[in-house]
């Protein structure tokens, strides 16, 4: 029923040429160093014990976590339903996964303080607060240095793995183009699917759950998860787009491609206020003061700003912005949804992290309701984001941009919104 | 109507070759082919014994329910186990049951439409028609539980001279829009679909009574070009519509719990947890009809094994999803620090309703993973089994949810232990009388598959792209 599209790849560019790959490394390594050295020199001025270093941190390193694993998601899940449409995208999405690594190494700077008895972020691993508070003295089995980064630790070698295993089996087949090697990774998708949910739940619990540890929900790893697939989609929305302006992957990822995933993107960030919607309802209605401290917080001062920001700019005007046809399928307007998102992924992660720094410093020195913005978030957005191109960059040279040798490659060229 | 005896192992299409797709249409079925067998039910010129006795015994369980229904009406709600503290029990029980069970259809039709899954077209039919009935099922218990049912019509906000308005803050309320709407576009959706089959059946009709019935309900349908145009684009539309009803239906009914402070109701995952385990309960129900269905009417072919395959993965994953909530709810339980919500939980676990907590956890998350098992999940009678025990655990969690958290609240010195009466069971065994009767009577006077749409990822709709000298098929 398909018609042999081969052609399109063989006339196009596929692979990442050398002079824009090295641009990207240079660019990309540039200001990841230069933001990290600069969020460095800021969050020592603030002589806080990188109290808002660590929080300005934690928020940069999560965003570019959740779009990594917003890929590790969109890979294993086109295993598991076999999915023909997305084989052209399916290689960048590997890439992007394959980041876990860079995220393992860039947890660092949270982990090491941590072991090392500083607890900036997290005041569950503060011994005094511990032996004054009956909760977090309840919660410390779970709740302890040792434990978490034991937890850590299996939650990346788990990521790792798992990204390594499909894309290796990838590689693999562009030389090879044996279809047993796409029958193994759908094999694995299956089961991988569980470890996944159950990491990145946990995940989520202890990097922003725990940020205020006497609150609780659990429906926060599924809020998570939807926040990791609306950044990871829109990523790959704008990885594609950029390679095409660039002149590669031009007949092979096009407009069919892009209308999907506008279509998941507008699928999944109403998925993400869906749940965001369930989870605020709830413990609105409910009205008991153990949980409803956190929206408490988070609606005095200008938090409520932010609180209305993400109503509106990250559920109602995207919603409306992207149900259309035409806006799927017009690549601008769909790139400046993608960057859009994008952003309200950065301001959401914030709304759920950074409220909890004014109890962490020293009393009085961030009034409560100020929202705790400055150069430090720029800082470390730029220089974690720096890595994470560079990175990206590296992983992908030399390396075919699409499963070259995967059996359903036509299918995805001759890919078609009926 | 073909008579030949069907083996599955003869047409195995569950294989996971990666460089075809499997057919979804077997053996030497043609356009033609499809109409003949699909028509052919509806138009056996003598009902079969088999469905007159299957009839008989249904009808005759919906007639058991209107009788308790009237003996429930005369005499009061007392007449069921209900009481302090248990106020909620078997109705709300079967109302979510059969709410949940109603899933399947929409999902397929709306939501596996949407993501392309040809494999929906020969199982959608039957899985809307399911939904409707169930859906029907569903809103009489809350309809038969309002204490005085002639005022039962205050549920709706009727401007009126009463000066009464519902209250517009209780989920209860909500449901009765949600399962309203969902009951509402659920049918337009099946009736919709159904319009170019009915179509065929008048035009093969030899009586005039049933060509007048059947013309009157096609609607006029000629299947001219700009007919399939505005109809294809409003079958678009209204699965559009439909997919975030699926969401929200069982949302709804999940706030019904999930608002209230009550310890093991009020937790944040409830409505995606529901949904989730709406869909599973769903699917479940449709395997276990469509598995005798296909072998009575000789649908093999239509209704592959791939057909069920899929369904036993869909169901592997929803029941995963409802074990992931159940793990989760226990976590947070302990995680919370709030005695009363671990104890809730240690209760359901080990308290005097241990025996249905393990019941649900067996049924509901052990039972599907037997499905990782291809043999499992490609042979008919032994899904059919899995789905049964699948049935009874989501019934069973719907009892545990309601019944143990209100038996064991805040204060000892009101716990009580819940028992159903004879009124309630026998209600629960006559809402499957409802149910089986409309779904047998579906059976015998509509058409079964969607023909029109399993034509449509025929070899035969896409001629004019299979020139490249590939092996037409039609593809999963």
């Amino acid at each position: 029923m398909n018609v042999d599209k081969m052609h399109l790849l063989e006339e196009s560019v596929t692979e990442l040429p050398p002079p824009l790959g090295g641009r990207v490394k240079a660019i990309g390594f540039g200001v990841g160093i230069l933001g990290l050295a600069s969020a460095s020199v800021l969050g020592y001025l603030q002589e806080d014990h990188y109290t808002r270093f660590s929080f300005s941190y934690l928020i940069a390193w999560a965003f570019f976590l959740s779009i990594t694993l917003g890929a590790l998601f969109f890979v294993t899940l086109q295993h598991v339903t076999r999915a023909g449409w997305s084989v052209v995208v399916r290689r960048l999405a590997e890439g992007l996964s394959s980041q876990a690594l860079l995220m393992a190494l860039l947890s660092l700077p949270l982990i090491v303080p941590l072991a090392m008895g500083n607890h900036a972020l997290f005041s569950w691993a503060d011994h005094g607060a511990v032996e004054a508070d009956h909760m977090l003295h309840h919660k410390a089995p779970y709740l302890n240095v040792g434990f978490f980064i034991a937890r850590c630790v299996v939650y990346f070698v788990a990521w790792i793995l798992m990204a390594r295993f499909f894309f290796k089996n990838s590689l693999r087949q562009d030389g090879s183009k044996d279809p047993a090697l796409t029958l193994r990774s759908e094999r694995g998708s299956a089961p991988l699917m569980f470890v996944y949910a159950i990491t990145v739940t946990f995940a989520a619990i202890d990097f922003l759950m725990s940020l205020e540890p006497h609150w609780f929900s659990t429906i926060f790893g599924v809020y998570f998860f939807a926040g990791c697939l609306v950044s990871f989609f829109a990523t790959l929305i704008l990885t594609g787009l950029w390679l095409n302006s660039q002149g590669v992957l031009r007949g092979a990822i096009h407009v069919e491609h892009y209308h999907d995933l506008g279509k998941l993107l507008f699928a999944f960030n109403f998925f993400w206020g869906y749940i965001a919607f369930s989870q605020f309802m709830l413990i609105w209605y409910a009205n008991i003061p153990e949980e409803t401290f956190w929206y408490l917080t988070r609606q005095e001062g200008g938090w409520i700003t932010v609180a209305l920001l993400l109503i509106f700019g990250h559920f109602i005007i995207p919603f409306v912005g992207l149900i259309s046809r035409h806006a799927k399928r017009r690549t601008k307007i769909l790139a400046f949804w993608a960057i859009w998102l994008l952003a309200m992924h950065w301001v959401d992660l914030f709304y759920l992290a950074a409220p909890a720094l004014a109890s962490r410093l020293k009393d009085g020195a961030l009034a409560a309701g100020t929202l705790p913005l400055g150069l430090l978030d720029v800082a470390c957005f730029v220089g974690v984001g720096g890595m994470y191109l560079a990175f990206f960059a590296v992983t992908m040279q030399k390396k075919r941009l699409v499963p070259w040798g995967d059996p359903r490659l036509n299918e995805s060229l001759n890919f078609e919104n009926a | 109507m073909t008579s030949t005896v069907y083996s599955d192992k003869e047409f195995d299409n569950t294989g996971a070759d990666p460089t075809a797709r499997a057919p979804l249409i077997l053996g030497d079925l043609d356009i033609q082919g499809v109409t003949d067998v699909v028509a052919g039910i509806p138009e056996q010129p003598r009902t079969s014994k088999a469905w007159w006795i299957a009839f008989g015994i249904s009808v005759s369980l919906a007639g058991m329910f209107g009788l308790l229904t009237a003996h429930l009406i005369y005499t009061g709600t007392g007449v069921w186990g209900n009481n302090i503290p248990v106020g909620w029990a078997w109705p709300i029980v079967n109302f979510v049951f059969w709410v949940g069970i109603g899933h399947a259809g929409t999902l397929i039709s709306a939501i596996l439409f949407l993501l392309r899954q040809r494999w929906r077209t020969s199982i959608n039919r039957f899985a809307e028609a399911m939904t409707v009935f169930a859906v029907i099922c569903a809103l009489i218990f809350p309809g038969i539980h309002v204490g005085r049912i002639w005022l039962a019509y205050w549920m709706f906000p009727v401007p009126n001279q009463m000066e009464m308005w519902p209250n517009f803050r209780s989920p209860l309320l909500w449901d009765v829009f949600a399962v309203g709407t969902y009951g509402l576009v659920s049918t337009l959706f099946w009736f919709f679909g159904m319009i170019p089959d009915l179509a065929t059946l008048r035009d093969r009709a030899t009586g005039c009574i049933r060509k007048a019935i059947y013309g009157a309900l096609a609607l006029g349908w000629n299947g001219s070009a700009r007919h399939w145009h505005r109809y294809e684009r409003t079958y678009l539309i209204l699965a559009a519509l439909a997919t975030p009803l699926v969401l929200s239906v069982h949302s709804v009914v999940s706030f019904d719990f999930a608002v209230a402070v009550l310890p093991g109701w009020h937790t944040t995952i409830f409505p995606p947890y529901f949904v989730a385990g709406a869909i599973f309960s769903g699917f479940a129900m449709v395997i276990t009809l469509a598995v005798p269905a296909r072998i009575i009417f000789g649908l093999e072919k239509l209704i592959t094994l791939r057909h069920l395959e899929n369904m036993a993965k869909v169901i592997l994953t929803t029941g995963s999803m409802v074990g992931y909530a159940y793990g989760m709810e226990f976590f947070i339980a302990w995680y919370s620090g709030n005695a009363t919500e671990g104890f809730t939980f240690k209760n359901r676990a080990f308290g005097p309703y241990a025996w249905a907590y393990w019941i649900m956890v067996s049924c509901n998350v052990i039972a599907p993973q037997l499905f990782w098992f291809k043999k499992i999940r490609s042979t008919p009678w032994l899904m059919l089994i899995v789905c049964i025990f699948v049935n009874i655990g989501m019934w069973f969690e719907r009892f545990v949810i309601t019944v143990t958290s209100l038996s064991r609240d805040f204060l000892p010195s009101a716990w009580g232990y819940y028992s159903p009466t004879l009124v309630d069971i026998g209600m629960l065994i006559g809402s499957f009388g409802i149910f089986f009767t409309l779904f047998l009577l579906f059976l015998r006077f509509v058409p079964v598959v969607a023909m029109a749409e399993v034509k449509a990822i025929m070899p035969e709709a896409h001629i004019h792209k299979s020139s490249h000298g590939e092996e037409p098929a039609h593809h999963a």
